[in-house]
């Protein structure tokens, strides 16, 4: 990083760009809470099941991040694999009230964690139980015990309930998500 | 239906001896299905027939359909389930034989409508709510009946004069007596009085059962096109029944009464009613054929039918499982370890992937293609009925109800591909596969026929000339240990090792030693070092020093510069030798490569 850049990072005019995977299980709320997340001025009104992915970007007060939106759809789940290697930090998106698929979302989260790009790597992974608006949605906690959270040691992680459509939440994880990768980048 | 579930309660102590070994048990970590739900008391009693997924509201969101027996005396009812949760029920007047969803106009929004089964209705409900209630036709009659009844409604005859008519004529008769005759006949003789004075001012009725149900489509075969009502009855008849006017399209008659039945086609222009009865035959019902076009005989009572693709798969009471082709050609027999409590189909739409599911009484569920067994799942209670398709919002997804009335989900993984494995015993398949060798070259033979002639000869020159390599590596092996030319120090005394690090591009270099006492416990000492090079290429301000002295164990690195004096891109080797005081013979000798001078001759 050349001396200008450096000057420009402390001056806060040029901001870090980080590569931020977003994953979960179709109608889970990811898109929304990308869509949440963007400045009031580029937010899209109808939100419609993701085909595949969408790039998406969104800045904090000290990070650009690019989003890779990846489709929850059973077909498109294989998609997801092909961008661990450049994901630098990860958010997975659980729709707290659907108790049936809370076992599939397991399942895609193991394989995940076992998958050689993710497996050794310390990256951060923000969890949002989503959908908490909901009147039979489990809370956060019930959430991290059926994902089983509390086996992840090697990889910081943090859950916050969510609520993708008033954007209740977001903001708190966001935030935890950046003082993560400041960390890791000093 | 009361084939399938005599199945079910009789079949419950027979013994697993006869377990196929080599398939995957479902309890295995690595089973193929993610335990979803389980409610051990959801209190839901039903058969596979009774069960149906559907998207009631459209909203994406598949809801499971059941018809809930109940006791089997009271509340019966008709539950929809969402999620692992239960969302509405209804109740019902009667036990439920039949559960199906089919679209019954073209009007948006296209909410499918539920269909219930029951004594001789059909109740329709939409959005839940009750629609439509269709009734079976009366049956005829029988006239000396209605007569009899007739004079008994005007006091002619006494209860004992009617209950002895009622007997002649239901043993001589060719139409059956009325319900209420044949509840009559049942009574004691003081109940009858009363039962005679409740019933006479009513006429007469008689009227049939529904006993299986199914749908098939109109005229299109579009998954979301309008469907009729096939339905199997008490009296052996067949009825095809108009999903908006609600009248009877069709009505064909069988020899048997059906249990089960299985539809394909569409009634405007070809279709195939395939009926399993409880005479113990498969009979064929086609369009526009009054009677059944083909009929196969079973060996034992049906309890179960599944169409896969075209073939005709049926379980038997016997603990077997036949497939027929749909003109009636037996294709394969499966036995079973345990009596069979109900089948169903699995369908993979995503892989195209077809298999027939049975539960069994030994707490197990098989599923099978063709005649191989692909998986079992291990269930804690006796299941009573098998579904298997999209489900809330996940495609693969199983249910099943158990005898206590539990409720089992499972979720086929997105990655489980089930592996078409023979375990039929016998040969295994690859052992009749023929390889394809390729022709012999004439080169090839030339050099075979040679090599068989001059074996000896050629395995003498082969031995000869390792054996020539073999003392010349030897030799060359303990030159250069008299010489010490090697870097490590093989001597008693001194054991040293030694290695050589050439940094910088030129043409100044720096030379490092890395010097190591690899003996125990004695430090070296009166060591020297001296270098041999050609003194037109490089120079050195010492050629020659001394070594400290050399603690066992720790390494030395002793730096030097070379100065490269040629500007002509050449490089040359350098000899390091170590040597001890008073005597000339190396204890170790070191090549070093030096790299060519890239950067300018010295000035």
């Amino acid at each position: 990083m050349g001396f200008f850049d450096k000057l420009t990072g402390w001056l806060g005019l040029k901001k870090k760009e980080v590569h931020l995977l977003c994953l979960g299980l179709d109608n889970s709320g990811k898109t929304t809470i990308i869509n949440k997340l963007k400045p009031s001025n580029a937010q899209a009104q109808d939100i419609v099941p993701t085909i595949g992915f969408s790039v998406e970007k969104f800045k904090t007060s000290s990070l650009l991040f690019t989003v890779f939106d990846m489709s929850g759809q059973g077909r498109y789940r294989n998609l997801w694999e092909h961008y661990y290697k450049e994901g630098q930090a990860i958010i997975f998106v659980t729709d707290s009230s659907d108790k049936l698929r809370m076992i599939v979302a397991k399942e895609e989260l193991e394989t995940l964690l076992n998958h050689p790009d993710i497996k050794h790597r310390r990256i951060p992974i923000l969890f949002f139980a989503n959908k908490m608006d909901l009147r039979d949605a489990l809370s956060s906690v019930k959430v991290s015990q059926l994902l089983s959270l509390e086996n992840i040691k090697d990889k910081p992680w943090h859950i916050c309930a969510s609520n993708g459509l008033t954007g209740d939440g977001l903001q708190e994880g966001v935030d935890w998500l950046q003082d993560q990768i400041q960390v890791m980048k000093t | 239906m009361t084939s399938s579930h005599g199945a079910g309660r009789g079949a419950q102590q027979r013994g697993d001896e006869r377990e196929p070994v080599s398939v995957e048990r479902s309890n295995e970590a690595n089973s193929k299905w993610l335990d979803a739900h389980y409610d051990p008391v959801a209190n839901l009693y039903t058969f596979s027939s009774c069960t149906a997924l559907v998207d009631l509201h459209r909203d994406g969101e598949v809801k499971l359909v059941v018809g809930d027996l109940g006791t089997g005396l009271y509340n019966m009812k008709l539950k929809v389930y969402k999620g692992t949760s239960l969302m509405t029920e209804n109740a019902l007047l009667d036990l439920p034989t039949g559960v199906v969803t089919f679209l019954m106009d073209q009007n948006e929004p296209r909410t499918p409508a539920v269909a219930v089964a029951s004594g001789p209705y059909i109740y329709v409900y939409k959005n839940l709510r009750p629609y439509f209630k269709f009734t079976l036709p009366a049956l005829d009659v029988n006239l000396l009946e209605q007569d009899v009844w007739n004079q008994a409604r005007q006091d002619m005859i006494d209860p004992m004069t009617l209950k002895e008519m009622l007997e002649g004529i239901r043993d001589k008769a060719d139409i059956p007596l009325s319900v209420r005759s044949l509840r009559f006949l049942m009574l004691e003789q003081e109940e009858m009085e009363s039962f005679v004075n409740l019933h006479k001012h009513h006429p007469i009725k008689r009227q049939t059962v529904i006993t299986c149900m199914g749908t098939l489509k109109k005229n299109m075969a579009d998954e979301d096109a309008v469907s009729c009502l096939v339905i199997g009855t008490e009296n052996a008849e067949v009825l095809i029944i108009d999903p908006e006017a609600f009248t009877i399209l069709s009505k064909m008659s069988l020899p048997s009464v059906p249990a089960f039945l299985d539809v394909i086609g569409q009634y405007d222009v070809e279709f195939r009613i395939t009926l399993a009865c409880r005479n113990g035959s498969l009979y064929v019902l086609r369009r526009d054929s009054k009677r059944p076009k083909y009929c196969i005989e079973l060996s034992s009572q049906p309890v179960g039918l599944v169409r896969v693709q075209k073939n005709i798969v049926v379980g038997c009471s016997e603990e077997t499982l036949h497939a027929y082709t749909q003109k009636g050609k037996k294709l394969w027999t499966v036995y079973l370890p345990a009596s069979i409590t109900t089948m169903s189909l699995l369908d993979q739409k995503s892989r195209g992937f077809q298999a027939v599911m049975v539960g069994l009484a030994n707490l197990e569920v098989h599923l099978y293609r063709d005649k191989n067994l692909l998986n079992i799942i291990r269930t804690p209670d006796v299941v009573t009925s098998v579904c298997f398709g999209r489900y809330g919002r996940e495609d693969n997804t199983l249910i099943m109800t158990t005898k206590g009335g539990g409720l089992i989900i499972k979720i086929l993984k997105r990655t489980a591909v089930f592996e078409e494995k023979d375990t039929s015993p016998g040969p295994p398949l690859a052992q009749g596969v023929k390889l394809s060798v390729p022709k012999k070259t004439k080169l090839y033979v030339d050099q075979t026929l040679r090599e068989r002639e001059n074996a000896v000869a050629m395995h003498r020159i082969f031995q000869a000339d390792l054996y020539r390599l073999r003392l010349m590596a030897s030799r060359a092996y303990v030159k250069a240990l008299e010489g010490s030319v090697a870097p490590v120090s093989s001597v008693q005394q001194e054991p040293l090792q030694m290695n050589a690090v050439v940094q910088g591009i030129g043409p100044k270099f720096k030379l490092t030693l890395n010097i190591q006492n690899t003996s125990v416990n004695r430090p070296s000492i009166h060591l020297l070092i001296s270098f041999l090079y050609d003194e037109h290429l490089y120079s050195m301000k010492n050629s020659f020093f001394k070594v400290p002295l050399l603690v066992p164990g720790l390494n030395y690195p002793i730096e030097t510069f070379v100065d490269c004096l040629s500007d002509k891109g050449i490089s040359d080797l350098i000899k390091v030798f170590v040597l001890r005081e008073g005597k000339s013979a190396p204890l170790l000798t070191a090549h070093i490569n030096m790299p060519v001078s890239e950067g300018l001759a010295a000035a």
